[in-house]
């Protein structure tokens, strides 16, 4: 008896020694590809993890080249890229958000003005460079967002006594949108909703349409009035109408202010898509999550957009928010192989075949290449509703969040407005925290 | 003799009082595993009965969503490999350094004590950094770590049961001829055996349910994702918090434990007693 | 003998010694050297003094987290200690079933800190919800909700040290006790709390140490949230560290002066049990 436990003992001593000595071939495994190279891309959309996932198997198959796929959890990008790139085997394919992002990235952006894919987008100018002309980024979709709303709810409200107006049309203001958006709550239980707007999801990690897509108006509102495309420290001059739509979001929600820091996109998301409201603001890219929903109701041709009326100058022609902080960058650290095998991987998605029906019905993305023929855009009510108001002869408003100053100046501005919507503070103090946090953050990210 | 009865009622009320705070929170997590994800924040005390009941969904998502079971798989090789080799190691380690006198191994009995009240912290961005240079983000890489860090404890236990066992018995081994790794493992290692019981389960508890080293040094970006980091992963939002999968998960980790808890309960209590007194 | 043991060092100590150079020696002293350092990765370090640590100081988020800290440990380790030993005295007794109740309440503390710091934002939040407000409403209900944790999760930890302590006390002198006559009050201030103070010392240092060291149940619990109003130590060390660029020799100036706290507790521990063990 004793023997054996003394032999047992031995034995995993040996395994464990074993184990200790093999580690050092443990790793060479990993790299025994290394002519190859191996693409290893950081995706930055949580929502479309999986299909992420599908499209590397699919390209090991067809071209024999590994391709992992590691998704960051939302809000999480800039910290899990900072942690990864450091790492020995670090993305060879990421992404940054736009000229802020490749700032803070500037060591590892490989030039790319020799790509195919760069050559072929549709308009040259989007692609981000350099001080030195070099090409760092190069954008791979073109996004919009504003209110999504429900049709049918809408049709059933214009049809009701006294209702504010008669078409979605007449909605061209802030002003009206208010009115209606009152009327519609106070008749919320002849609509059959429990509220007009989804939860304004203020959950940390969750409140990025409210500290990012909605500040973007504002933003871009105050860079427009001084003539600039970024600055070092901002009035927040435009507060008031943030607030108004903001105060209009909370106010006339199926849920009540208190709680909406237990609240995630999803839960937006699902509330839109089981029809117990009849607004969200959100953008295409979130036509998947209220297709997937279980119990959907709402019927495909009833999911339309509206611009995001807040009270800004010339609202008639305003348009939705159209932009993108999605651009392909390459770590200009890793080896030549694994560098050429991620451009590689991205010219494959924007070419060939089955890349092409990923990237555009899979992924939902609206890809800016002349690879791509007309027929080949997102075909779902989303996207198309985007691409007719880029046609409509409405101004977008341009993505300006791409020069906010960072994930933490983010996070802070979506805690304060979460406090802010609970009642603990007061939006003097939401305004002159954002300004200040602006200010450091700036400051910081110049260093 | 009244007085006493009541009193020995009014015991048992507390202790069934204090049982049920115990359990509803683990009972709550169950509760709501089996309820469809929209309903869990709506109606977090309601039965999951009727259009709430979501049957194995969660648990179907779960799974799916985080590799459940490759990650209790890395989490059990980690935990029993770290708590084999901190067991044989830091045992032979405190043995060497009770029976060799000398200056050097006073230096490194105090170094392994003092590493004891260093905070994780303290050496997280330096010590991931560096487990990232040696290529250590593998399960055997964690095993190497585990043993590191947690040698300091495990030394300083095992070096106090040493100190009491007699010289005599090693001596007469030696003299019939034995070497000393023979003599370790035929005549000190079975003595040691009741702190070796405790070091393993304090360890095993310590590794199993370790968050930040693993996440830190194999991280999100490997395969080997263990159950704490699985959790917090999938919590992590991933762009849309599903906390019907998220109770799902907790209960299944959570069963391994209360399992392994059950199985060798007198043992983990005594080492845990064992450990604090001496710790 | 112990000139032929020495001989064996490369067996007996050399696997341990390696690891914990790499585990610990090394990255201990690039961390210390670090925290006077200026670095974003550990290879392009620049010296800058004392700089982190003056930035530590003016940092609004690390003291208020050190308040926190030490306003959540205060009240974790009176409430712990005092509901632990109440229940170690129900449990010894010597009531029938003793063995099933200690089975229970020692069970929480086996689960691991994130999976905890789930299930109790679950129930809290579940809770708060008939009042219409979640845990981020107000910094007090994560302070509250994370001393409730740590108390379901260390009672049962604690009560059986002081069972063990409590069942040290010997027969005879509680029952010459009971038959001076004296109260159950009595014996218990008397007799029982003096011959359990070892025990008492140790987990009043357990209880310390672990609420200081807490990052788990923190992150998994608020995350800091509302506004890092409730991050603790150790999360706002993490935060810095890896949430904000630039900031990584302010994160290791961090780690040395939590450091270096949690070491004076340790270190008055060893003190205070030494002198204890003097004097019996």
């Amino acid at each position: 008896m004793k023997r054996n436990k003394l032999l047992a003992v031995a034995l995993s001593t040996a395994m464990v020694a074993g184990a200790l000595t093999g580690c050092g071939g443990g790793s060479e495994e990993a790299k025994k590809d290394d002519s190859k190279g191996s693409v290893y891309y950081l995706n930055f959309k949580p929502e479309v993890a999986e299909v992420w996932e599908e499209v590397a198997k699919k390209y090991t198959e067809e071209t024999g080249v590994d391709v992992k796929v590691v998704t960051a959890a939302s809000g999480n990008y800039e910290s899990t890229l900072k942690s990864e790139i450091a790492k020995t085997d670090a993305p060879t394919l990421f992404q940054i958000n736009g000229p802020i992002g490749y700032q803070s990235w500037k060591d590892y952006c490989a030039d790319l003005s020799d790509t195919d894919f760069y050559k072929s987008l549709s308009d040259q100018s989007l692609a981000i460079k350099g001080e030195d002309g070099g090409v760092y980024g190069v954008p791979y979709t073109i996004e919009g967002y504003g209110i999504i709303y429900n049709d049918e709810i809408m049709q059933k409200y214009f049809a009701t006594s006294g209702a504010k107006a008669a078409t979605t049309d007449e909605i061209n203001s802030f002003d009206k949108l208010k009115e209606v958006v009152e009327d519609m709550q106070s008749k919320k239980d002849e609509l059959g909703i429990e509220g007009v707007f989804a939860s304004t999801s203020l959950l940390p990690g969750e409140d990025w349409r409210w500290q990012t897509h909605l500040a973007d108006l504002p933003i871009y509102a105050e860079y427009n009035a001084k003539d600039v495309d970024d600055l070092d420290t901002i009035e927040f001059t435009y507060n008031d109408k943030y607030k108004n739509i903001f105060d209009l979001y909370i106010e006339n929600s199926c849920t009540e202010p208190t709680m909406l820091g237990s609240k995630g996109v999803n839960d937006s998301m699902a509330e839109f898509a089981l029809g117990k409201v009849a607004m969200v603001q959100n953008g295409n890219w979130a036509w998947g999550q209220i297709s997937e929903t279980q119990g959907n109701v709402v019927k495909e041709e009833n999911i339309k957009f509206m611009p995001i009326y807040c009270g800004l100058d010339d609202e008639a022609n305003q348009g939705l928010c159209i932009g993108t902080e999605n651009y392909f960058a390459i770590n200009s650290k890793a080896s030549e192989a694994s560098q050429k095998a991620s451009v590689d991987f991205v010219n494959w998605l924007i070419s060939s075949e089955t890349g092409k029906d990923y990237m555009t019905n899979k992924l939902g993305n609206n890809a800016p290449f002349t690879t791509f023929s007309d027929s080949e855009k997102p075909s779902d009510p989303l996207a198309q509703d985007m691409l007719g108001s880029m046609e409509s002869g409405k101004t977008s408003i341009p993505w300006v969040f791409t020069t906010f100053p960072s994930q933490t100046f983010k996070d802070n501005f979506g805690a304060a407005l979460l406090e802010y919507a609970q009642g603990t503070k007061t939006w003097e103090d939401v305004v002159s925290y954002v300004n200040e946090q602006w200010a450091t953050e700036k400051a910081a990210v110049a260093e | 003799m009244k007085n006493n009865k009541v009193s020995k009622v009014l015991t048992y009320i507390a202790l069934i009082a204090l049982v049920i705070l115990f359990i509803t929170p683990i009972i709550f997590v169950v509760m709501n595993s089996f309820k469809g994800k929209l309903f869990i924040s709506d109606q977090p005390f309601a039965l999951p009965k009727g259009e709430m009941f979501a049957g194995t969904a969660n648990y179907v998502t779960g799974i799916e969503k985080t590799d459940f079971f490759h990650a209790v798989g890395y989490s059990a090789f980690i935990t029993v490999f770290s708590v084999l080799a901190i067991v044989v190691f830091t045992s032979m380690t405190a043995w060497y350094i009770v029976r060799v006198k000398a200056k050097f191994t006073t230096a490194l009995y105090f170094m392994f004590v003092f590493s004891m009240i260093v905070p994780f912290q303290m050496i997280m961005f330096t010590m991931s950094k560096l487990a990232d240079i040696l290529h250590l983000n593998s399960p055997i890489g964690m095993v190497v770590l585990y043993l590191g860090f947690g040698a300091g404890l495990s030394v300083f236990m095992f070096c106090g049961f040493v100190k009491a066992i007699p010289l005599e018995i090693e001596e007469a081994a030696m003299i019939d001829g034995c070497t000393p790794i023979q003599t370790y493992f035929k005549i000190v290692f079975p003595i040691l055996k009741p702190t070796a019981i405790t070091v393993a389960i304090l360890n095993a508890m310590w590794v199993w349910n370790d968050y930040l080293l693993p996440y830190l040094v194999i991280g999100v970006s490997t395969k080997y994702k263990t159950v704490p980091v699985v959790v917090q992963y999938l919590m992590g939002s991933y762009g849309s918090k599903d906390y019907g999968a998220l109770m799902a998960l907790l209960v299944l980790a959570i069963i391994p434990i209360v399992v392994f808890y059950f199985t060798c309960q007198k043992h983990i209590i005594e080492g845990v007693v064992a450990g604090a007194v001496k710790g | 003998m112990e000139k032929n043991i020495k001989r064996y060092f490369p067996i007996f100590v050399l696997p341990t010694l390696i690891a914990f150079l790499i585990a610990f020696v090394i990255p201990f002293i690039m961390g210390l050297y670090l925290s006077f350092c200026d670095f974003t990765t550990v290879t392009n370090s620049k010296f800058v003094g004392l700089s982190n640590y003056m930035n530590t100081f003016s940092d609004k988020e690390f003291l208020n987290a050190l308040w926190f800290t030490v306003k959540f440990a205060l009240i974790a380790v009176v409430t712990i200690n005092f509901f632990g030993f109440i229940m170690a005295l129900l449990l010894t007794k010597g009531l029938k079933g003793t063995n099933f109740f200690r089975t229970v309440f020692f069970m929480p503390n086996l689960i691991g800190g994130i999976v905890l710091g789930y299930i109790w934002q679950s129930m809290i939040n579940g809770v708060l919800a008939h009042y219409k407000v979640t845990m981020l409403m107000d910094p007090k209900y994560g302070f509250w909700g994370m001393v409730i944790l740590m108390n379901w999760q260390m009672i049962g930890y604690i009560m059986i040290i002081y069972i063990a302590g409590l069942q040290n006390v010997s027969p005879d002198l509680l029952e010459a006790a009971r038959i001076d006559g004296a109260t159950e009050l009595q014996t218990l201030i008397k007799i029982k709390i003096p011959m359990v103070m070892p025990s008492i010392t140790i987990c009043l240092f357990l209880t310390i140490t672990n609420s200081f060291k807490m990052f788990d149940q923190n992150l998994a619990l608020t995350a800091g949230g509302p506004s890092n109003k409730t991050a603790m130590l150790a999360l706002d060390i993490y935060n810095t560290f890896y949430g904000k660029v630039g900031f990584e020799g302010v994160g290791q100036a961090k780690a040395v002066i939590f450091f270096i706290i949690v070491a004076i507790i340790g270190i008055s521990q060893v003190a205070i049990s030494r002198r204890k063990e003097v004097e019996s």
